[in-house]
């Protein structure tokens, strides 16, 4: 099965989406930085839609089949519908507690750590999800509105559970940016899926978004 | 008097978004650029008043085209559109020499105040 499924939007829409994940992306950092004293990096963000099936696939290819990964994943609700993905490698937990407490990684020992990364992770992951998808929605005129974040430790990097309530004939739009965190040498991904229901409702979200320039 | 105006982002439609924002009866030229690179060529071949330059792009960030356009002339008026708006980006690009920097989405009053700046700076340097 082809992964690509560009038939739903056309090249302009695409860009018009790059552009309005670039801005959200960098709302963002621009907020964590409020919070702690990090210098985050951005790749150029990548669109791409991909049939539902093909996810779970897509998605062990980008994080890296052969490293764990600590994942915080968050649904969001309205006419902008999904999941924002944040992508770790596993055992960052500590390096990312250290720079939210600022202390150092060894200052952390034992599995009551384990608790507080977890804490760590989820905190992160609300801020960049919330701050990204938050934007894209203030950029589109809408609102939606959140689950609670969680943490998948996922040691086999298995993401069928992501699509089990989608049909995999559908196609989803995969929003992915790569960042790294300058000063601790931490890179991850920050992805945010939209399904299928979502999309007709996104493309004439970005046409109107562009129309207001014209 | 600014004549030549310069954009340099990777996205034709930040781009387009940038160009709507600038008024259409002052009759500048505007031209565009598709990366850091691609800009430094487009600066040593138009030396354009005005260079709009976004920071994350592929090829060459707008980072280091800001710095080697300071290079080739230490008076190039940079205008920073970003959405990268973290204190540590702000202070960096404003370290190498930009005039300022804009907040992306590109506004048209941001992007209009930013021109009239530029050309107050132009008209009293000239006046010198």
């Amino acid at each position: 099965m082809s992964q690509e499924a560009n038939a739903d939007f056309s090249e302009e829409e695409k860009d018009i989406l790059q552009e309005i994940m670039n801005i959200a992306f960098g709302n963002a950092t621009a907020d964590l930085a409020e919070v702690i004293d990090i210098y985050v990096m951005l790749s150029v963000p990548n669109i791409k839609a991909i049939a539902i099936g093909a996810l779970p696939e897509y998605l062990r290819k980008t994080i890296n089949e052969d490293v764990e990964s600590s994942i915080v994943e968050q649904k969001f609700w309205g006419n902008f519908k999904g999941s924002g993905l944040l992508v770790f490698p596993s055992g960052s937990g500590k390096d990312i507690l250290a720079f939210l407490d600022n202390k150092e990684v060894k200052d952390y020992n034992g599995d009551a750590s384990a608790t507080l990364e977890k804490s760590g992770l989820l905190e992160i992951g609300n801020i960049l999800i919330g701050a990204c998808v938050g934007k894209v929605s203030e950029l589109l005129n809408t609102f939606v509105t959140y689950s609670p974040p969680q943490v998948i430790q996922n040691e086999k990097n298995e993401f069928n559970h992501l699509i089990e309530h989608f049909d995999p004939q559908q196609s989803a739009i995969v929003m992915k940016t790569i960042f790294t965190f300058k000063e601790k040498n931490i890179n991850g991904f920050l992805l945010i899926l939209t399904n299928h229901e979502s999309i007709g409702w996104l493309r004439k979200a970005l046409n109107d978004f562009m129309d207001s320039y014209e | 008097m600014i004549n030549k105006i310069l954009i340099v982002d990777d996205s034709p439609v930040a781009r387009r978004m940038l160009k709507t924002c600038i008024p259409k009866d002052k009759g500048y030229e505007i031209f565009e650029a598709s990366n850091g690179q691609d800009g430094i060529e487009k600066y040593k071949e138009l030396n354009p008043d005005i260079v709009f330059m976004d920071l994350t792009m592929p090829v060459m960030d707008g980072y280091k085209a800001t710095a080697k356009i300071k290079e080739i002339d230490k008076n190039a008026v940079i205008i920073v559109t970003t959405a990268d708006i973290q204190p540590k980006s702000i202070a960096s690009v404003m370290e190498l020499g930009a005039f300022t920097l804009l907040k992306k989405p590109a506004k048209a009053s941001s992007i209009q105040e930013a021109i009239a700046k530029v050309e107050l700076k132009i008209n009293t340097l000239q006046e010198k």
